[in-house]
């Protein structure tokens, strides 16, 4: 019975720890909805810190152009995204016309993005540091493989 | 003794965030008045001043941009500006035409254009802060300009509208604050 109590709590303990780990990064939510009827709903939530792991079981050659292309920008995508990290919260854009509106937000280490149209809405929220980390994965596969 | 302590470390905090700087925002707003479109950014200027240096592509480098057919004709633009910035205060062009109205005008520190074309209904006022125009024009040769010193100078200047215009269609403001958001 002790035992099986023990192993309990690690497996909790594990859970709990991993659980941590994984949402450490923050977390990627997209939501699409389109406004016709039997339109697509699709709305997930991933753990932003699989973004940059994922990228590594990309295959380097299928990169090899993207990061190419990305080298050159590099500097300026990192002071982007250290000097948005490091400003406050707010609305960076907004864009309003006769029937939609789109804003950019920073808001508690994520840049989010609503859209929202006559067809659909949209809202994508990406943690920065994941972006970052995520980036630098793509501009690492040109490098020696 | 630690109510003491506790009360300096307290007084320290508060001189430090007192001292702080506030974070100053580029706001740009375009408001069509008949498309009912509206355009608001808010930009830190700290982002920035970091983004500034980072770019190196085209004319860009280094926080100076390269105006290859810009000639100024041996005029040395340091030593106007210079001399705009210690003359005294006061119109120095005022133009009334019938169709337009141009006026130039150094006030506290800052150049003011104000222009009325009177057939378009069409008004703008730009205000430039001679510091920033100074540090435009700093860079090491008459072929660049210190886009990096003027947007440092821009945040020293502090909080002021830099440019209005106003015509039948739309509103384009593009002013500086400590707000996050627009008006």
């Amino acid at each position: 019975m002790l035992l099986l109590a023990k192993i309990g709590v690690g497996f909790m303990g594990t859970i709990l720890v991993g659980g941590a780990i994984v949402s450490s990064e923050g977390f990627i939510h997209v939501k699409v909805n389109e406004k016709q009827t039997n339109g697509t709903h699709v709305s997930f939530i991933v753990p932003a810190m699989i973004m940059p792991l994922a990228v590594r079981f990309v295959p380097r050659h299928d990169l090899r152009d993207a990061s190419a292309n990305m080298q050159q920008y590099m500097p300026v995508i990192d002071a982007a995204i250290s000097g948005l990290a490091d400003c406050a919260d707010g609305t960076l854009v907004e864009v309003i016309d006769s029937d939609s509106h789109v804003t950019v937000v920073k808001s508690g280490g994520s840049i989010v993005v609503d859209a929202d149209d006559p067809g659909e809405t949209v809202h994508v929220a990406v943690p920065l540091r994941a972006t970052k980390a995520t980036l630098d994965e793509i501009a690492a596969a040109n490098g020696p493989s | 003794m630690k109510t003491a302590l506790s009360t300096l470390a307290l007084l320290f905090a508060a001189a430090v965030v007192a001292a702080a700087p506030p974070e100053h925002y580029l706001h740009v707003k375009v408001d069509g008045k008949n498309t009912k479109e509206l355009v608001r950014v808010n930009v830190p200027l700290s982002l920035i001043e970091k983004i500034i240096p980072a770019i190196n592509q085209n004319q860009f480098h280094n926080g100076r941009i390269e105006v290859g057919d810009f000639h100024t004709n041996d005029v040395d633009l340091r030593a106007i500006l210079n001399a705009v910035s210690s003359a005294p205060d006061g119109e120095f062009v005022t133009v009334q035409k019938p169709d337009c109205n141009v006026r130039v005008a150094k006030e506290n520190g800052q150049m003011i254009i104000h222009i009325i074309n009177k057939e378009d209904g069409e008004k703008a006022d730009v205000t430039v802060p001679l510091a920033v125009a100074q540090a435009l024009a700093s860079a090491a040769n008459d072929h660049q300009f210190n886009v990096e010193a003027a947007i440092e100078a821009l945040d020293r200047a502090g909080e002021r509208t830099l440019v209005t215009i106003t015509d039948n269609d739309e509103t384009v403001r593009v002013w500086i604050d400590s707000q996050n958001t627009s008006d």
